[in-house]
């Protein structure tokens, strides 16, 4: 197998603990060579990528990041699909040298599987830090195989790497010298004579002989499939597994792992030639007397989202003006191609409909930039993790995960990466229940909708407390609905929670811009596909058919009424609109949004929202004949408070927190649940709660309010 | 009367494992019965006492998970409580009353309890207090006791503690620590762990195995999940996973 062809390309995977820098080596090994997809099916990511050395093509796959290869979670199984269907040329074990113990029972896990490990002791650094000192060289005479020292975030010590996987490739090692003491030696033995019989799993047979001793469903179920040699290796395991439990009197899954240990202590006593003092977490566990601490952790974490959120929409403004003022140039430089006052299809096919549609969306991009930069912060240093623990109490009581917290968090965003965030969750009813309460998280795309209504409704003083009101709102919504969902369609057990929690970590510039680039450019191209498509659409619509004769020419010709040229236009446009496609929606709708206190105009404008939220704005100004508005439109916004009442308005905005998610959204439900079902069921669903609620407000108000 | 069905609709030797398992488990230090010892106990083979469990915990009166720690189910404790409760009022007669000897008052319990009903155990219960309580007095002893008999429900408070003594259930829940119970700042030394499925693994994987010396740190404003230390690796675990990690208190800085 080792060729000297220069030609070849070798394959090889990295596997390894969550929180053990393993994509981090990735990321350095592969630099920018590398694309990031989907298992096929399921909800993890699949990342893959390539290097050269002494020109040897290498191809990595980053394998999920797993506690162990046994089959509970998707990630698991993944990863054993890869280490078992694939004949990598070498296995990267990456482990955290702080978490040496645990982490080798992952790699005791992967030798069994016959792979061609190099282990890859990462950050080095700390343990260098905490005084820990591994006997490297004995550890490698031990193992058999390539060991070597790296810092993940600081590139270090990957030439050393780079140069073991070569050597790993060259001179193969697949057979371990992992040994589980002779009673599980013995059952494996026995286990794997039938199983030879069955042609498969050659390398990893005892790999499999051990899933099977440990009555793991997901090999069980395989293995007997494999005829009468396969059905033999089972029942063989489920005896031998009867043997050791009662002359044992420990459950096998218990024995195993302690086998495991007992190999990894072994090995740990001749490497290790000092421990690391107990003070090595001194700094990151004095952080946490402050940031986890009982009393003050709550407020300190209030204050921390409070920062990232001013920082995103504060820090966010002016550049989002430069965007919005860049393409309001880009509308006049294109127009000036026609003469003025032309009435061509193209001229507002791009002005009005891609220019306007497209540019409404990107003005956000300093906003979901600075937010992810944010949220990428909170996760490199470690304090996501913590604030899960602050909220899993709470979040618990709702049916949810602490864990399900970032992506929520994530939703006032927006909920497209939101939803994509809901993979870090195990259990597919926690991510499905995160997944569908997203929306109504007050996403970055409403915020031009409050921007606009606030201030048309309410007097200067009630609107900070309004629109902290709707933010608080959505949240509530959220946990009640999770709450009811895991009632309802979503019942069941609740996964493990049980997380590590990692040191505090610096984290790096480059990996954090990397993190907020990949989301931020997640959204760009929403905005360059959906949008863009549902813009012309929505343009569309709005547009035609065409009217020729005004009611209000005939008007100003009877002499009935005595308008100024600019009304008559508005009249002319607004007479357009209520013509178009768009207008007859909005009209024929009318009087099922009646009782919420909406006309045909708000109905409009709610289906133009669908394509996504912020469109609402400009589909306002559209009706009201306003040229170009958006949510600073003192014009809309006067026009709105003439034309509807403050309880309209408060409706309204009840319905436009709590209505169908966009149209992206609910194609980014459809892929991460991988069904129609759940994201037709989030679009009714939600749909019928605004209803009910926008109802209920606006009938109630009007009984205290007249 | 090898395999009688009784009032409580167990067969006698289900009956037996019962009581067997609630020995077994007090005796214990966590409240659990190994299969081994269950075997060696009634002296049996394994498998067949494999197959008695499993219709045990058809019935609900056991747990019977993973194939390893036995425990009983509330009903089952109920039911155990109530056979061992008559094995020991048959013993104390035959040892106080009749003066036979611990052995032979053993062995005839045992193979009484399962057949007689809840009345005549009942009587007997009355008999044994009556001799214990009522004076000696003038009269035809069976008379006596007969009138003793039809004036219980006004003795009853005064032959409370007899009663009491008689029927008090074996202690099964011994205190068994568990990770929740440790104070931030204390540590423990992992004895058990006794979640199942799932959460069994994720602690196994996360290195939460017998003999694992934990320390609480801290716990979250809410009072869960806790924080704890071991092997220099931090976790977070919810209430009910620190409660299925039974522990021994050890002593330590901090």
């Amino acid at each position: 197998m080792p060729s000297e062809n220069k030609n070849q390309v070798y394959r090889i995977a990295l596997a390894g603990n969550p929180n053990s820098g393993k994509t981090t080596i990735f990321n350095a090994l592969t630099g920018a060579h590398q694309h990031v997809g989907n298992y096929p099916g399921v909800t993890v990511e699949r990342r893959a990528g390539e290097f050269t050395i002494k020109g040897h093509k290498v191809q990595v796959v980053d394998l999920p990041g797993t506690y162990s290869l046994s089959s509970y979670s998707p990630e698991e199984k993944i990863a054993q699909e890869e280490l078992l269907g694939n004949r990598f040329d070498a296995v990267v074990v990456v482990v955290d040298s702080l978490a040496l113990r645990r982490s080798l029972v992952f790699l005791a896990q992967i030798m069994q599987t016959g792979a061609n490990p190099v282990l890859c002791l990462n950050m080095s650094d700390e343990a260098d830090k905490a005084g820990l000192r591994i006997d490297v060289p004995q550890l490698r005479k031990l193992l058999g195989f390539p060991v070597v020292r790296t810092v993940g975030h600081k590139a270090s010590g990957l030439d050393h790497l780079r140069q073991a996987i070569l050597e790993a490739i060259k001179h193969p090692v697949r057979k371990s010298r992992l040994v589980l003491g002779r009673r599980m030696e013995d059952a494996i033995v026995r286990v794997c004579k039938p199983l030879q019989d069955t042609g498969q799993y050659r390398n990893a047979i005892k790999w499999v002989a051990t899933r099977l001793l440990v009555d793991d469903d997901y090999f069980v179920q395989r293995v007997r499939m494999m005829g009468q040699a396969g059905i033999e290796a089972v029942s063989m395991a489920a005896q031998e597994r009867q043997r050791i439990e009662s002359d044992t009197g420990i459950d096998i899954r218990m024995f195993l792992s302690q086998r495991y240990y007992g190999f990894v202590d072994g090995l740990l006593a001749e490497v290790i030639t000092r421990h690391p003092n107990d003070n090595a977490r001194a700094v990151s566990n004095a952080i946490d007397r402050v940031l986890a601490n009982r009393i003050m952790g709550f407020p300190i974490f209030i204050v921390i989202l409070y920062g990232i959120f001013w920082l995103t929409f504060t820090a966010g403004a002016p550049p989002m003006e430069w965007i919005a003022s860049g393409f309001s140039l880009l509308g006049h430089w294109i127009s000036g191609f026609w003469p003025a006052g032309s009435h061509s299809a193209l001229k507002s096919l791009l002005v009005d409909g891609i220019i306007g549609g497209v540019g409404g969306v990107l003005v956000f991009v300093p906003n979901i930039l600075l937010l992810f930069f944010g949220l990428a912060l909170l996760e490199d240093t470690g304090y996501m993790a913590r604030a899960a623990f602050l909220m899993d109490r709470i979040m618990h009581k709702f049916g949810l995960h602490g864990q399900s917290f970032i992506p929520m968090i994530t939703g006032f965003g927006c909920s497209v990466p939101a939803i994509m965030a809901t993979r870090t969750l195990e259990n597919e009813r926690d991510r499905l229940t995160t997944m569908m309460v997203i929306p109504l998280m007050s996403c970055g795309a409403r915020l031009p909708i409050w921007m606009l209504l606030i201030p048309a409704f309410f007097p200067q003083v009630w609107r900070a407390p309004m629109l902290f009101f709707i933010y608080a709102f959505g949240v509530i919504m959220a946990l009640l609905m999770a709450k009811l969902l895991r009632k309802t369609v979503l019942k069941g057990d609740d996964a493990p929670f049980v997380m590590e929690l990692p040191p505090y970590r610096m984290p790096t510039l480059k990996a954090v811009l990397m993190k907020m680039w990949e989301e931020t450019w997640m959204y760009i191209k929403k905005a360059g596909t959906i949008i863009l498509g549902v813009s012309i659409v929505m343009w569309f619509i709005s547009s035609y058919p065409k009217k020729h004769h005004y009611v209000v020419d005939r008007e100003v010709a009877a002499g009935t009424v005595h308008l100024s040229q600019a009304e008559i236009r508005h009249r002319r446009a607004a007479e357009d609109l209520s013509y178009s496609i768009a207008g007859r929606i909005g009209r024929f709708l009318e009087p099922a949004i009646r009782p919420l206190g909406f006309d045909w105009r708000i109905g409009t404008a709610i289906i133009g929202a669908f394509a996504a939220k912020e469109v609402f704005v400009s589909q306002m100004g559209i009706i009201y004949s306003l040229g170009e508005t958006n949510e600073h439109s003192k014009g809309l916004r006067s026009t709105l408070a003439h034309e509807y009442s403050p309880l309209v308005g408060f409706s309204l905005m009840l319905f436009m927190l709590l209505t169908a998610p966009c149209m992206a959204t609910v194609a980014a439900t459809r892929k991460e649940s991988g069904s129609w079902r759940w994201a037709l069921f989030q679009l009714f669903g939600l749909t019928a709660l605004a209803y009910t609620v926008s109802l209920v407000v606006y009938q109630v108000g009007r009984l205290f309010l007249t | 009367m090898t395999v009688t069905s009784n009032e409580s609709g167990l067969s006698e030797s289900l009956e037996d494992y019962l009581e067997t398992i609630l020995l077994l488990s007090s005796k214990s230090e966590h409240a659990f019965a190994r299969v081994r010892d269950i075997a060696s106990a009634r002296n049996v083979s394994a498998a067949s006492v494999s197959s008695a469990l499993k219709r045990l915990a058809d019935m609900g009166l056991v747990n019977y998970v993973q194939r390893e720690y036995i425990t009983l189910t509330p009903k089952g404790r109920d039911a155990a409580n109530r056979v061992y409760a008559r094995h020991r009022i048959l013993t104390r007669f035959f040892r106080e009353i009749l003066d036979l000897p611990l052995e032979t008052a053993e062995r005839d319990a045992c193979s009484m309890e399962h057949s007689l009903s809840q009345q005549t155990m009942d009587r007997l219960v009355r008999f044994f207090e009556f001799l214990s309580v009522s004076p000696p007095g003038p009269g035809n002893f069976v008379e006596l006791f007969h009138k003793y008999l039809f004036a219980h429900d006004k003795l009853a408070e005064k032959t409370q503690p007899v009663r009491q003594a008689l029927d008090k259930p074996v202690k099964v829940e011994r205190e068994s620590l568990t990770v929740y119970d440790l104070k931030p700042g204390e540590f423990g030394k992992v004895t058990k762990v006794t979640a199942s499925g799932a959460i069994r693994q994720r602690l196994i994987d996360m290195g939460v195995i017998p003999g694992t010396r934990v320390k609480m740190e801290r716990l979250a404003p809410a009072g869960e999940p806790v924080w704890i230390v071991l092997d220099g690796i931090h976790l977070s675990l919810r209430r009910h996973e620190a409660e299925a990690v039974l522990i021994e208190q050890e002593s330590g800085r901090d």
